[in-house]
């Protein structure tokens, strides 16, 4: 799943990107409000990562544009004080959920997770998908009970397919989701995934929508 | 008597001066009552005196002693101050002839060289005083005679009569003072109770309406006392949520770092740099902590004691400066320019002072673009720390010097007490600090105040 992380304090933006990309993320890192604010319309983002005092911008500033202009993505607020007050303005300003420094890499993972889960209509936190079960949290993929090795970038194309399950979508928004900018992306990155996705669960686990993209099921 | 409370000290000295005045008073008055009592008896004497003098003894027998004894005992209450006035008539040959047939039998016989005056005479172990009298014939001698001590009696129980209901009133006063003194002692007692039931954080001002006069501008200056630990109080508690606060971002970073660390196992560069990230976040916080130690520091009232005041040598702290920066000066390729020709700090505590410097440099150093040149002037007016390419918005300006002050889009990793320290330094010694950007640069000044 791809995220948007704002966040000025070096040492915190570094640790959560590198943490979150092993967590099985793909992280697009801004330093600083403005370009933070702006790269919300770049990209396809499953959540959004804001950290509340930020230099150019302030972080409260920038939500409120965004839930001005009804952008509907997830954002998780990060507040350096512990105080209530700021989580409430936060809160009611648009922020889904919050976390007060200092926290711990787990606690924002689960708490993306949640949200993203969330957003997507899903209620509970494992996804069951016929004989398939897929564990946010773990990243762990289980078929008829067994364990299934599956590299990250199958694991979030497939997370992206179960959270998806009636929507057909194109290689391109394929790569834009589980993608970060500072990632390459070899052009036929997506046909090696879905190749490998078939050839570990089965081929019926994604259909081929001749010209348009993909979708989870038979073909 | 200092640890008695003044209520007690109040009522003694009260008690002591009111006993003192009643004791003079009754002395007085008792010796006043003698003289008139010893006056009154004498006139007494000497009347009596007189007539027994102008009587004619010569045919006096011992059956007019009798007789007249008889005449007496008829008289009622015959017995009442028996021992007033005694008697006695003798003959010129000394022989008793008549008397009051009471004390007056106990009287010796006359020697008359007393004859015509009074005299002291010890009559049955008892101080008298008689007077002697010649009869008009001069055959009979005349002795009225009075205890002493009967006169002491009457005298003492006049003044007894007369000072006891100033006794009393003595007593009603005593009473009325103690109970006066107790209802005016009564608002201390009750603001001393709530002081001493306050919790250590109510630091609100005591009520002193009640109080008297004469407390008010102690009770006002405690006012003003709790005011000024209030506001310390204050400050610190800030001061230390502040630190806390401030504590949070280097923690977070080491915590996720960490987490990083932990997540990298096979995968020895992700390592790598996870520990100097881990590295850099553990520098950080010990710089952090170091700057508001320092900051701590300059709070410190014992901060410009005598004890650590001295003069400054700006030259000796400048180049131990210059040797400690030595690396971070050339990877910057910086020009260090000093210009020192006297001190805006005459008597200064020289550890504040080399910190105030450092911090100033240390900045210098930190926010100077590659290739440029910082100049440090002192002269006796101020000291100047020039930037040579920079400038500093003006909005960020007027922030520059706050605790934990950061301006926006930093990239240098800083605690934002640098300045805060600084101008604390530059207050303890009468100094203002003033930043500007002048043609030669972003320019830090520490002014002398007059």
């Amino acid at each position: 799943m791809r995220i948007l992380l704002v966040e000025d304090d070096s040492l915190i933006g570094d640790g959560l990107k590198i943490g979150l990309e092993k967590l099985g993320f793909s992280v697009d890192w801004f330093d600083n409000g403005l370009d933070g604010k702006e790269a919300l319309y770049q990209a396809p983002y499953a959540a959004v990562v804001l950290d509340l005092g930020l230099p150019g911008e302030d972080g409260l500033e920038i939500l409120s544009h965004w839930r001005q202009d009804s952008r509907k993505e997830p954002v998780l607020i990060l507040t350096a004080r512990g105080d209530v007050d700021q989580r409430i303005i936060g809160l009611n300003t648009g922020a889904d959920d919050y976390l007060a420094k200092p926290f711990a890499l787990k606690e924002v993972q689960a708490r993306l997770n949640a949200l993203i889960r969330r957003s997507s209509g899903s209620g509970t936190p494992q996804i069951v998908y016929k004989n398939i079960t897929f564990n946010p949290q773990t990243r762990s993929v289980m078929q008829n009970g067994e364990n299934v090795v599956l590299s990250p970038k199958e694991i979030a194309l497939l997370e992206l397919l179960l959270l998806n399950k009636n929507k057909v979508l194109s290689k391109e928004t394929i790569e834009n989701k589980i993608y970060s900018w500072s990632e390459e992306v070899q052009s036929n990155a997506v046909e090696v995934h879905i190749h490998h996705l078939r050839k570990k669960l089965g081929k019926d686990i994604v259909k081929t929508i001749n010209k348009i993209g993909y979708i989870l099921g038979e073909e | 008597m200092k640890k008695f409370s003044l209520k007690l000290r109040l009522m003694i000295f009260f008690i002591l001066i009111a006993a003192a005045t009643w004791g003079v008073a009754a002395v007085v008055s008792l010796q006043e009552c003698r003289e008139e009592i010893d006056e009154f008896f004498d006139s007494y004497q000497l009347m009596l005196g007189r007539q027994l003098a102008s009587a004619d003894w010569s045919k006096t027998t011992a059956q007019t002693q009798k007789k007249t004894d008889n005449l007496i005992d008829e008289v009622e209450e015959s017995d009442a101050d028996d021992d007033a006035i005694a008697f006695a008539v003798f003959h010129k040959n000394g022989q008793m002839i008549f008397n009051d047939n009471e004390e007056g039998k106990n009287f010796s016989s006359p020697s008359f060289d007393k004859i015509g005056r009074f005299s002291k005479e010890k009559i049955d172990d008892e101080e008298w005083r008689v007077l002697w009298l010649s009869s008009i014939d001069k055959n009979y001698v005349i002795a009225v005679g009075q205890e002493l001590d009967y006169r002491y009696d009457v005298a003492l129980e006049t003044v007894e009569t007369l000072l006891f209901p100033w006794f009393c009133g003595l007593i009603i006063l005593l009473i009325a003072t103690i109970i006066m003194v107790a209802k005016e002692f009564r608002p201390l007692k009750k603001i001393s109770s709530d002081l001493q039931n306050r919790n250590s954080d109510d630091l609100s001002p005591l009520d002193y309406s009640t109080a008297p006069a004469e407390v008010r501008p102690l009770l006002e200056a405690l006012n003003r006392l709790l005011e000024k630990v209030a506001a310390m109080l204050q400050k610190e508690r800030s001061f230390i949520s502040d630190s806390a606060h401030e504590l949070r971002s280097p923690l977070t970073a080491l915590k996720i770092q960490l987490e990083v660390l932990r997540l990298s196992q096979e995968d020895p560069k992700a390592q790598d740099a996870a520990i100097s990230k881990l590295e850099q976040g553990v520098e950080r916080s010990i710089r952090l902590i170091e700057q508001l130690l320092a900051l701590s520091k300059t709070e410190q009232t014992s901060a410009m004691s005598e004890d650590y005041l001295g003069n400054i040598d700006w030259k000796n702290i400048l180049s131990t400066l210059k040797e400690e920066y030595l690396d971070k000066l050339s990877n910057k390729n910086l020009v260090v320019e000093s210009e020192i020709t006297g001190s805006p700090i005459q008597n200064g505590n020289p550890v504040l002072a080399a910190m105030m410097l450092r911090n100033l440099f240390d900045n210098a150093i930190k926010y100077s673009p590659q290739d440029s040149k910082i100049k440090v002037q002192i002269d006796d007016k101020k000291l100047e720390v020039i930037n040579s390419q920079t400038e500093v918005e003006e909005k960020t300006l007027q922030r520059l010097g706050e605790r934990f002050f950061r301006p926006a889009g930093q990239k240098e990793t800083g605690s934002g007490l640098g300045l805060a320290i600084v101008k604390k330094i530059a207050e303890l010694h009468h100094c203002q600090l003033v930043l500007k950007n002048t043609e030669d640069g972003f320019s830090v000044q520490i002014i002398k105040q007059d």
